[in-house]
């Protein structure tokens, strides 16, 4: 397991052990599982990262906010994500993409996302949590070594200039959407 | 020209006339014996004033044949008219008669004047009217002129006379002659609702005097053996004359003694309904009353009044802020008997129960006193004689043979609850039974951990009974509380076996019991050393557990040995951690503040309190400068000093040491915050009835919407969230 994902892991979080469930299990067993992320999400007090499902239907598609971690060039911005799970999740990744347009090097126009965690270093060992917070870093530390967004990966080394670029594609969620 | 034809046929119409006026008599004799027949007849018939000495002539057959030759000559329609004429011309006698009399009634509001009245124009009546033979036209058109000229002479005040008269007749001698007035005056048919009235309010007085207030004894067979006494014979004249035999008596009483026997029914119900919240209250001695509204309401249809009535009373009396829980759930047990009584099938009670459990609901204390009584403390909900019934949804069993289908009332919610007894019914005021074993574990907590001989026996019976109504798996926690208490003393007979101690600890599995009260009192001195020593004892014993202490529950025999005495107490531990800091140590005096960092956080109120109870014993007492010194040597100066405290009893903790359902309630509610602060955060602003159902999300929510809406309008005022248009938002 990679160094730096692996630190990202709960050391031991409190819901049922995914080894102890097997794929054919169904969507019971899914369910269950996104409870009980929602319930460690809601209890645990990481600022700036939330989650919660769009409707009391459907607990496969959760809307996130991010905010930017002051210091970096994101700070005071406020990031809606849409987070998709598999219905083999844990095995598979949850598809992510912003909502809120994000001017980053690893995330594209469309608001697709390049993170290693949310690709084939995924593990079942990790929940939303801990991908809200590979994010939240990743918006202050991206990998220019693999960019999505070319231009944001060559302007990142210049703050200033990254910043307008950044005012200039940034709008404000509105929330009341729904 | 043109005139020729007229003449001829008036002519002609005028030689029948003739012809059939004179009946073929030769010249004129026929018109004039008709002449003659006609006098004579109208003559008979002329109504004449009674006062006049009568010189009637009665000559029947003479008359009879002027008759006979009138109607030859079809002039008998012509008669009528003219009798009738006759009749018109001398009415006003009749006019003068009845105000004469009707003024001497105004004033003296005697019904023999009415009587009398009546008396009269019966004699008037008969004076004038046609004889029989004369034939039955003659005779009808007659009574109706009359009828018509006497109603509309007769006074406003005649029916309120009448009436009086009527009522006169009740209980007293049958007066036949009377009610053949009546009849023959046309009275009856006209005033036909005025008798029957007179018959209601009879009916209705009756009631009134014998039935009000009285419910323990049966009132309707009374009632129907005073009917058949007094009314039933009063009855037959007027609505029975005519009958020669008794089964025709019978037959013509059948209708109008059924009207009076709803009466008689709707009567006492309508009584019974106004009295029903009292009746209930006064159950099971008022039995026969409801008994008597059972039979009253299966002949009158006034169901769905009493249900109001009851509603209304129930609003009034019973569902208001200054009515005890208790009192409330007590009347509602009696209810659920008394409607059961009424109406087997529970339509009434459902409709009647809805607002009062909606009401109870909406209480904190409702489920604590269920459950108090479901455990025997005070109230006597529980019928002891009631078999005991397990806690089950109901099905309609289509397989009874007793089965019946729902009364035709019950609305379309209604859900027969025939086997279900009182305690179920109490229980089903919750939608699950779930809070009441959460409370009836609070509850059971605090009374095993108040008892002190070990004798769990009346809490192990109490749990087997429960767990008939609420099944093993449900009190299964409550098992588990139980056995550690012999458990504690197993463990505790051991431990003291390997090392006796002082102390004999109760000790319960955290997970098995409700919260209870954390507290931080650290205790000092030779109780610390009894504590370690115990617990190493215990952990020896049992390595795989740990003791965690609740030092401030439980009591400490203390025995204090002064100068001058020994003070043998029971106390609280704090109080018993206070005194051994005196005792312990060199520092004699202590004020509050050096306490308080000794033994951890104990909160001022608590601190005096314990305080006192030393000064109140004459072991401590306040030097003044707010420190506390040990009185070794009692001193009467000091004691007079001191204004006689209240006696207070010692070594009683004030509140339970079981956290309540409410806190554990309040606790919970934070979890719940978070979930919302969560789907606001990323949903943006939301309208309530869609955070109640994202709020499924969150593990064990059960909170009604109405919860939910309280719960946010205080989020509102604490600023967490602004609402606009019923859409809530952060507030940031």
């Amino acid at each position: 397991m990679d160094q730096l994902s692996s630190s990202l892991a709960p050391p031991r979080t409190s819901h049922k052990s995914p080894a102890a469930t097997t794929p054919l299990e169904g969507a019971g067993s899914v369910t269950k599982r996104l409870g009980n992320e929602l319930m460690t999400l809601m209890m645990s007090s990481s600022a700036g990262i939330s989650a919660f499902p769009k409707s009391d239907a459907n607990l496969f598609e959760w809307v996130g906010t991010i905010e930017g971690v002051s210091g970096t060039v994101y700070s005071g911005l406020t990031f809606k994500i849409s987070i998709t799970f598999p219905p083999n999740y844990p095995y598979v990744p949850p598809t992510i993409k912003f909502d809120t347009p994000c001017y980053h090097p690893n995330v594209d126009l469309a608001g697709n996302i390049c993170l290693d965690i949310l690709q084939d270093k995924w593990s079942a060992v990790y929940s939303v949590h801990t991908v809200l917070l590979s994010l939240q870093s990743l918006l202050g530390e991206p990998n220019n070594a693999s960019p999505l967004n070319t231009d944001a990966a060559n302007l990142w080394d210049s703050p200033s200039e990254f910043k307008t670029e950044l005012r200039k594609h940034y709008r404000a969620s509105t929330e009341n959407s729904n | 020209m043109t005139t020729y034809p007229l003449e001829n046929l008036v002519q002609t119409r005028w030689q029948n006339t003739f012809d059939r006026l004179n009946g073929g008599e030769p010249g004129i004799t026929g018109l004039l014996n008709i002449s003659q027949a006609w006098n004579t007849a109208r003559e008979f018939l002329r109504p004449r004033d009674i006062r006049e000495p009568n010189s009637k002539e009665r000559n029947l057959p003479v008359v009879k044949t002027c008759f006979d030759a009138l109607n030859e000559a079809k002039l008998l329609p012509r008669l009528l008219e003219t009798f009738v004429e006759d009749i018109r011309q001398q009415e006003s006698l009749i006019t003068a008669e009845v105000s004469s009399f009707m003024a001497k009634y105004d004033e003296s509001e005697d019904v023999t004047v009415v009587k009398s009245m009546l008396r009269r124009l019966v004699e008037w009546w008969k004076a004038w009217a046609p004889i029989h033979e004369l034939g039955y036209t003659l005779l009808s058109t007659f009574n109706l002129e009359f009828q018509t000229h006497l109603f509309s002479i007769l006074p406003s005040s005649f029916p309120s006379a009448f009436k009086k008269l009527c009522q006169s007749t009740v209980g007293a001698e049958p007066d036949a002659q009377l009610w053949g007035d009546f009849e023959r005056l046309g009275l009856l048919d006209r005033y036909e609702n005025l008798i029957a009235s007179v018959c209601y309010e009879q009916i209705e007085g009756q009631v009134l005097e014998t039935c009000v207030g009285r419910w323990n004894e049966p009132m309707l067979a009374g009632l129907r053996g005073w009917m058949a006494d007094k009314i039933v014979p009063w009855m037959i004249l007027p609505y029975a004359r005519g009958a020669k035999t008794h089964e025709e008596t019978r037959s013509m009483l059948q209708g109008i003694g059924s009207r009076f026997d709803f009466h008689v029914c709707k009567t006492l119900c309508d009584l019974r309904t106004s009295e029903i919240f009292d009746i209930i209250v006064d159950y099971p001695d008022s039995n026969c009353a409801l008994l008597d509204l059972k039979e009253c309401l299966q002949r009158v249809d006034q169901r769905s009044q009493l249900v109001q009535a009851l509603r209304r009373l129930n609003r009034k009396r019973l569902l208001h802020p200054g009515a005890d829980t208790k009192d409330i759930l007590t009347q509602y047990v009696l209810m659920i008997r008394c409607l059961r009584i009424i109406d087997p099938p529970g339509v009434l009670l459902y409709k009647v129960a809805d607002p009062v459990r909606r009401y109870l609901r909406e209480r904190p204390d409702t489920i604590r006193s269920i459950v108090a009584s479901l455990v025997g403390e005070g109230g006597d909900l529980v019928d002891e004689n009631e078999p005991i019934q397990p806690l089950q949804t109901q099905f309609e069993d289509y397989s009874d043979p007793n089965w019946e289908p729902e009364a035709i009332d019950a609305g379309p919610e209604f859900r027969t609850n025939k086997p279900s007894d009182v305690i179920s019914t109490l229980v089903s005021i919750y939608d699950s039974k779930d809070l009441f074993v959460k409370e009836l574990q609070v509850l059971l907590a605090q009374r095993l951990l108040a008892i002190k001989d070990g004798n769990f026996e009346k809490e192990r019976q109490n749990i087997e009974i429960l767990k008939l109504r609420f099944g093993d798996a449900a009190l299964q926690v409550c098992e588990v509380m139980l056995r550690d208490m012999t458990d504690s003393r197993r463990i505790d007979q051991h431990v003291q076996s390997q090392k006796a101690s002082n102390l004999h600890p109760t000790i319960i599995s955290k997970h098995f019991w409700p919260a209870l009260q954390a507290s931080t009192l650290n205790m000092p001195g030779q109780f610390k050393t009894i504590q370690q020593t115990y617990a190493k004892e215990f952990t020896t014993f049992k390595p795989d557990k740990r003791l965690r202490w609740l030092p401030h529950l439980g009591t400490v025999e203390l025995s204090i040995e002064l100068q001058d005495r020994t003070v043998e107490v029971e106390v609280s531990p704090l109080d018993a951690a206070i005194i051994e800091l005196f005792g312990s140590g060199g520092k004699t005096a202590w004020n509050s503040q050096e306490i308080i960092a000794e033994l951890g956080d104990i909160d001022n109120s608590s601190l005096n309190k314990a305080m006192m109870t030393w000064i109140d014993r004459g072991v401590l007492f306040d030097r003044g400068d707010g420190t506390y010194e040990v009185l070794e040597i009692a001193t009467s100066a000091v004691k007079a000093a001191r204004p006689p405290a209240p006696k207070r009893p010692a070594a009683q903790p004030e509140a339970p040491p079981v956290v309540t359902v409410q806190q554990q309630e309040a606790e919970q509610m934070r979890v719940y915050w978070k979930f919302i602060e969560g789907m606001l955060t990323n949903l943006g602003s939301l309208p309530l009835d869609r955070i109640q159902t994202m709020l499924k999300f969150a593990p064990g929510y059960s909170r009604t919407i109405e919860q939910l809406g309280t719960f946010m309008e205080a989020a509102r005022r604490e600023g967490l969230v602004t609402e606009s248009g019923g859409q809530y938002r952060l507030n940031k």
